[in-house]
């Protein structure tokens, strides 16, 4: 039987479980030390500041125990100590697919991600590992002053940027997670949109670990200037090991005044990888910052997107699904702060338990004392399919001004006998009208995505639900 | 291990989980030193009798107190406090079985001193049908009122308790278990004390427990009223419903937290809570946490919801029509929204007796 063949039957149905033999050209030892971040500091001849930033932000990591709340007993399983915290497996980014290195590229490939760039993307990016592999973006769009970089070379080509923002939205001390990040990143995007300019169509990144016991730790940063707009979307997986790989991103969005910045998320680790990220967004005035988050894969996932709205007038969107399978946790939700006058938020948050898994929100919707007139919308619903599976809802509202309208809402039931044997009287079998019900259900996210994710994540679901009827 | 050692044998309470969130152990606890268990701390006069007429006979109050089965086992830090606290300060309310008066009985708590406790147990016997009303009152810096109890199978209890304090802080802590086929009307109306802490748990371990937890709170000048309530759904077919209304003026803080938990298990349960907040003045502040963990996936429908905001502008203009001042109106509407809660806490004659005697702190609030 070949490798990819055991693999694929070790996996079952996670059709990304594959991973290919590990052709490294730097690998470092196991474990976190202050020589590690220097190490990788050094590697990419990074400016002194940021050095001194990963340094004070690992001794903020070593310092900061382990949160408390969420689920403690998944997240002590962690073995910082058993995690390769950087790992080059290609000594260039290629601009085209054919300057990738062949195993590389056949992975891509296979996750169909060339076929997608041709057909519907600005630019792609693909991170493989600790690096970025490939990158491009569409002529047109450079000319106008769009820039798309993998962050190593945002840093280089644009230092007073990355400066000016870096670690503004989400600093070191922000969390445990955070600090490790900003203490190893390695990778992610950096975009800036120049004033005025609006990318009509979405720019991809694709985040794939392929190693064993691999952490994996992006660091992705997209301004938005005045009057721009983007859409940026990504994707993650990776192969199924009996042991554990960590993925612990940062993500910073700032949209200037009167931009608009969508942030599109879909999440299919496999479920042997710990996802802890912290994402947010900083609003100015009259801007829209929308995170569509899909949460289908992992162990673990720790992840509330934030918007700070800061600017009066601004908006913020969140959509937020999570599938929860055997042995997950889908510890997901959203946090939106109203800051200024005049803000508004929408939260919809929608889950799905089954085979034991577990699905929760977690959220934080707070109105500052001097926002007057803000509204904010929250509703979160989520299903149960079988015995021994569990949904929890843990919102926080702090309202500090009078004149805030806020409203939450959030329910949980099972599927409507009601609903299955209606299909099944028009001739679908239960596990189809089961699918059925479910795509649904995960529709207001679903019609957000671009249609090819849409399809694919379609065909996903109603995979998941075979057999778990009867 | 005696509620002394026990409560000693614990650690510093947890910020993170939302019960301490807001209004932190050392806050609350009388001395402000957590690893202190007070040794002088007095018992405050306790009276029952009734809205209207003589005590009738079946339902008593008898110094001391057993133990109550099937309590919602949780964070011990409060009960096992009030109990080290309350050991010489305990009283029973005994209803007999088939209890039926058609009387509201009042269970008068008069604390006078410094620092006071009480242990009040509730014994209500199978398909008995009370009425009673605990109502807190008396000038004290700190009071600590814990209640523990039962309902009998098939009984029908309306258990309403008024915090009416002159100010200092009160420490509410409710542990009540849901026997088969009862109903519990549980109902707090908070208009005293400075600062209030209450860790009100209640659990269904048995079928056919039907509960209804009900909140008018008036949270006016510098008041800080932090309520959490837990509903622990541990026995099929059980329902369950929270309604709080908290009514937010001067410069108060108002916070409530609920649990609505759902074992595994409990098919056919069905679970819901809301809080709504209603902001009067520009500096008060309302905050609201209602959680669910559901681990049945049988369940008739579980849910939450809150939403705080403004007098509505609206129902003010259509109030202003009508000949009332602004004023006249903020007032009336304040007062309906906390009697929208009110009036099912139980009979005509409580709700009468309970809204006179509130109705100048609702005039206060609104103005």
């Amino acid at each position: 039987m070949s490798q990819s063949n055991e693999a694929r039957e070790a996996v079952g149905d996670y059709k990304a479980g594959w991973h290919d033999p590990e052709n490294s050209t730097i690998r470092f030892d196991f474990g976190l030390s202050e020589k590690v971040v220097r190490d990788i500091s050094e590697l990419k001849n990074e400016p002194e500041w940021m050095t001194e930033m990963r340094l004070k932000a690992y001794r903020h990591f070593v310092e900061r125990p382990m949160p408390t709340w969420g689920n403690s007993e998944i997240l002590d399983g962690i073995d910082f100590d058993n995690v390769c915290y950087f790992l080059r497996s290609s000594d260039e980014t290629g601009e085209s697919w054919e300057d990738v290195p062949e195993d590389i590229r056949n992975t891509f490939e296979r996750l169909g991600i060339p076929e997608a760039e041709q057909k519907w993307l600005s630019g792609v990016t693909a991170q493989y590992e600790s690096e970025t592999v490939y990158h491009s973006i569409r002529e047109d769009l450079e000319s106008q002053g769009v820039i798309f970089l993998d962050m190593d070379s945002g840093l280089r080509e644009h230092e007073d940027i990355v400066k000016r923002y870096f670690g503004t939205v989400i600093p070191f001390s922000d969390n445990k997670f955070s600090a490790l990040n900003t203490a190893v990143w390695s990778g992610g995007s950096f975009i800036y949109v120049p004033k005025g300019v609006s990318v009509e169509m979405p720019v991809q990144a694709y985040f794939r670990i392929n190693a064993k016991n691999m952490g994996q730790f992006e660091r992705t940063l997209i301004i938005a200037d005045e009057g721009s707009s983007i859409h940026y979307v990504e994707g993650c997986t990776a192969p199924t090991y009996s042991t554990d790989s960590l993925h612990s991103a940062v993500v910073e969005l700032i949209a200037l005044p009167g931009a608009h910045i969508r942030y599109t998320t879909v999440q299919n680790w496999s479920n042997n990888v710990y996802n802890l990220v912290t994402k947010r967004g900083v609003a100015h005035e009259n801007s829209k910052i929308e995170w569509v988050d899909g949460n289908i894969g992992s162990k673990l996932t720790m992840k509330y997107p934030a918007v700070i709205l800061k600017g009066e007038g601004s908006h913020a969107e969140v959509i937020s699904v999570a599938y929860a399978g055997a042995g997950q946790h889908q510890d997901a939700g959203a946090k939106v702060h109203h800051l200024a006058s005049n803000t508004t938020s929408n939260i919809l948050s929608k889950s799905i338990s089954k085979d034991g898994g577990r699905g929760s929100y977690r959220g934080m919707a707070k109105v500052m004392p001097k926002a007057e007139n803000c509204r904010m919308n929250i509703v979160c619903d989520a299903l149960i399919l079988d015995e021994g599976s569990r949904s929890d809802t843990y919102p926080t509202m702090e309202v500090g001004n009078a004149s805030a309208h806020c409203e939450h809402e959030a329910s949980v039931s099972k599927v409507g006998d009601e609903q299955l044997f209606y299909l099944m009287s028009r001739g679908h079998t239960e596990a189809e009208a089961l699918g059925m019900i479910v795509n649904g259900f995960f529709e207001p996210f679903t019609k957000e995505l671009p249609m090819e994710y849409a399809v694919e994540l379609n065909k996903l679901m109603a995979l998941e639900m075979e057999g778990s009827i009867g | 291990m005696d509620s002394s050692s026990e409560y000693l044998s614990l650690e510093e309470p947890n910020r993170a989980v939302h019960l301490w969130r807001y209004t932190p152990w050392k806050r609350v606890h009388p001395t402000g030193n957590i690893r202190d268990i007070p040794d002088e701390v007095s018992a405050p006069k306790l009276s029952l009798s009734c809205i209207e007429g003589e005590i009738p006979d079946g339902v008593r109050l008898i110094h001391g107190s057993g133990k109550v089965e099937g309590l919602p086992e949780t964070d011990a830090t409060t009960s096992s406090f009030m109990r080290a606290i309350t050991e010489e300060s305990s009283w029973t309310v005994e209803v007999d079985p088939g209890f039926n008066a058609g009387k509201t009985v009042v269970l008068e708590i008069d604390a006078g001193s410094s620092i006071s406790a009480v242990h009040v147990c509730l014994k209500i016997g199978r398909h008995a049908n009370l009425e009673l009303v605990t109502l807190v009152k008396g000038d004290c810096e700190w009071m600590g009122l814990l209640r523990t109890g039962t309902s009998g199978e098939g009984s029908n209890t309306s258990d309403v308790v008024v915090n009416l304090m002159d100010g200092g802080t009160l420490l509410r802590v409710d542990a009540i278990h849901i026997d088969r086929d009862s109903q519990v009307t549980a109902g707090t109306i908070s208009s005293g004390s400075e600062m209030t802490k209450s860790d009100l748990r209640y659990r269904m371990g048995e079928p056919g427990g039907n509960l209804n937890v009900l909140g008018s709170i008036l949270s006016a000048n510098e008041m800080s009223l932090d309520h959490h309530i837990e509903i622990h759904h541990d026995a099929p077919e059980t329902y369950s419903r929270l309604d709080w209304h908290s009514a937010c003026g001067g410069n108060s803080k108002t916070v409530g937290t609920g649990m609505l938990r759902v074992a595994e298990g409990s098919r056919g349960a069905d679970a819901a809570q809301l809080f709504q907040n209603l902001l009067i003045s520009e500096s008060a502040q309302a905050d609201s946490i209602p959680e669910l963990e559901v681990s049945e996936n049988e369940v008739v429908g579980c849910g939450h919801g809150t939403a705080s905001g403004p007098v509505d502008e609206d129902q003010l203009f259509y109030l202003g029509t009508r000949g009332l001042s602004s004023e006249q109106a903020k007032s009336m509407l304040i007062a309906a929204f906390l009697n929208s809660t009110l009036t099912e806490m139980g009979s005509q004659e409580m709700h009468d007796w309970l809204v006179e005697m509130l109705s100048d702190d609702l005039v206060s609030l609104g103005t």
